[in-house]
């Protein structure tokens, strides 16, 4: 172990998720889940005998504070790898600073893919992991023609472009493409619901993200649209927006995630049960919570491993290793840096839960350079008879 | 054509022409990762047949095979893309007498490469595209040529119109089934057997 930490006597990480903002609820998740999966290393003795010790700032969904906070993190606390960022411009506003300090970026929620640095480790979904699933779950029960209503910023832009790709596939069709503000407020939806009205689409595809979704969907409900005939699919909308809408507001739409906190397995059921002790049971635990825990537990048995938080010595640990995650066991890809996981699709009951209607069981490796994604083929990576995980546990 | 530029990428033989070094290894595995088909090659090949795409370190000590590999591209050249470390005028000199469609400075990293890529192979099915065209119009024009020079024949030999004797080589294609521009050429060579001189033996 290196003398710099001994001295220390724990291991100092950055956390840096929003705990207000646009994005903040679904990141206050990510921020419980780090901290819950710290709390169990800790109290399971630390890793290496060394508590791990974060230091967290509240970046308030600003790209710009992100990358102050960053510098901060790594230039005056010391940390060498952060948890930590939501949306992409984020992303990309921290990683050249933890690029030149030669840190590394534990990044836990989906994105559009196109990326890779190897100061940067993603363990959220790329589209082959998750688009290509709802596609064919939504062909396949409401049809193919297609209405596109995201925010207006990188991830929807190219989300609607995989969607489109894969509509066309299928013979479907794309009858608009809408684009509101990053804070939508209810009537910036007027637009899409009259659209909605005119088109009459077999299924909204929404990259609507942050407290904007749960608008949108109340917008929706209040149009009269039934969702159980036309839904609004989306891989945005998780337990974290779904918490600010009614249940009633909530019903018969449907989401794609590699993770759901009604999933039924005994990992899934501990980590569920573990953060809702922590913060209330009607704490909503997204797939985005769930990466954030889990990558915590893959960084220390990594640090464990290499004796060292070096970045230089975690990453190869990091590389190819497995943990049983709360949604099945999940792997870094060593080429790549992103993460094998496994997509499931899960419609909002009447009490505004998710309830997996399609569990594919197979574990997708990542491949966040697909230009084409197929509805045919989603490069599982052979272990799929072998340890798929049963949702009803 | 854009959407089918990236289609393509995917699955590119892309030639990478670089030392072995840390950089070479990161250009290769990013290329791996983006999903070209990639092969590495040191020292700088005499050739690069097969190669969909050359990415090639450009410095002052290849200089000779540089050029020497530059004067292998005969008919279609590869895409190519250039790895420099300066700017002096002489590398930029190097850069350009290869043919780069685009360049990548030292450091290397990912960011970008995707980037460069695409836009080195759009510019080199443009370029092929509009040589594909201008060989396309210079072979019309020379027919054009031919067929002016054929009708000057006909009228001098036959003292008829310029009109009458584009209907005559016109009528006679038709009627041989070739295109105008052959039968042209076919009274031209007539011509030049009739008006050679005899061989002296």
């Amino acid at each position: 172990m290196d003398e710099a930490r001994l001295a220390a006597r724990s291991w100092r990480v950055g956390v840096l998720f929003s705990q207000t903002g646009v994005t903040s609820p679904v990141e206050r998740t990510q921020l419980h889940a780090t901290l819950l999966a710290i709390d169990e290393i800790n109290a399971a003795g630390g890793v290496l005998d060394l508590p791990i010790e974060p230091v967290i700032y509240d970046p308030e969904s600003n790209p710009k504070q992100f990358r102050t906070l960053a510098e901060r993190l790594l230039g005056v606390d010391r940390v060498r790898l952060v948890f930590g960022c939501y949306m992409s411009s984020s992303r990309k506003a921290v990683l050249p600073i933890i690029e030149s300090y030669r840190g590394l970026l534990l990044y836990p929620t989906l994105y559009e893919g196109f990326e890779y640095s190897r100061h940067c480790i993603y363990t959220g979904a790329a589209p082959n992991q998750n688009s290509v699933q709802l596609a064919r779950f939504l062909f396949e029960n409401y049809g193919s023609r297609f209405l596109l209503v995201g925010s207006n910023y990188v991830y929807p832009y190219e989300s609607n472009r995989v969607m489109t790709d894969l509509v066309r596939q299928n013979r479907g069709k794309i009858v608009n493409e809408i684009y509101v503000p990053l804070n939508a407020r209810a009537s910036d939806f007027d637009r899409a619901i009259q659209e909605i009205k005119k088109t009459s689409p077999d299924v909204i595809f929404s990259t609507v993200v942050g407290q904007a979704t749960a608008r949108f969907y109340q917008a929706y409900r209040a149009a009269g649209f039934d969702p159980t005939r036309r839904p609004i699919a989306s891989l945005t909308t998780s337990e974290a927006e779904v918490a600010d809408m009614s249940a009633e507001v909530a019903e018969g739409h449907i989401t794609a995630a590699p993770f759901f906190e009604t999933l039924g397995t005994a990992t899934a059921r501990r980590f569920v049960s573990a953060y809702k002790a922590r913060h209330g049971a009607e704490a909503p635990v997204p797939a985005a919570a769930e990466a954030a825990y889990f990558q915590v537990h893959l960084v220390a048995a990594a640090i464990a491993r290499a004796g060292s938080d070096d970045p230089d010595r975690v990453l190869p640990e990091l590389a190819e290793s497995e943990y049983a995650a709360p949604q099945g066991r999940v792997r870094i890809d060593r080429e790549n840096n992103h993460t094998h996981l496994w997509p499931r699709v899960a419609r909002l009951d009447a009490r505004g839960q998710f309830q997996v209607v399609w569990n594919p069981g197979v574990r997708v490796r990542p491949d966040p350079y697909s230009m084409v994604q197929s509805l045919e083929e989603w490069s599982p990576d052979g272990i799929a008879g072998l340890a798929a995980p049963s949702d009803v546990g | 054509m854009s959407i089918q530029i990236l289609r393509d990428l995917r699955g590119l033989r892309v030639l990478v022409i670089h030392a072995p070094d840390a950089e070479g290894v990161d250009l290769v595995e990013h290329l791996r990762r983006i999903g070209c088909q990639v092969e590495p090659a040191w020292p700088i090949p005499d050739a690069a047949d097969s190669a969909d795409v050359v990415v090639l370190a450009v410095d002052h000590e290849s200089r000779g095979t540089i050029q020497r590999l530059r004067r292998s591209f005969d008919g279609i050249p590869p895409t190519v893309i250039a790895v420099v470390g300066y700017e002096d005028p002489s590398i930029l000199q190097l850069v350009l007498d290869i043919g780069a469609h685009a360049v990548i400075e030292r450091p290397v990293r990912p960011f970008g490469l995707l980037t460069q890529l695409t836009v080195a192979r759009s510019l080199w099915l443009e370029r092929r595209e509009a040589a594909q065209h201008i060989q396309k119009i210079e072979r019309k024009l020379a027919g054009l040529q031919n067929i002016q020079r054929a009708k000057s024949i006909l009228m001098a030999a036959q003292g008829i119109s310029e009109d009458e004797a584009h209907q005559t080589i016109r009528r006679k294609a038709m009627s041989k089934r070739v295109p105008i521009e052959e039968m042209a050429l076919a009274i031209i060579n007539a011509n030049d057997l009739l008006n050679s001189p005899p061989k002296l033996t």
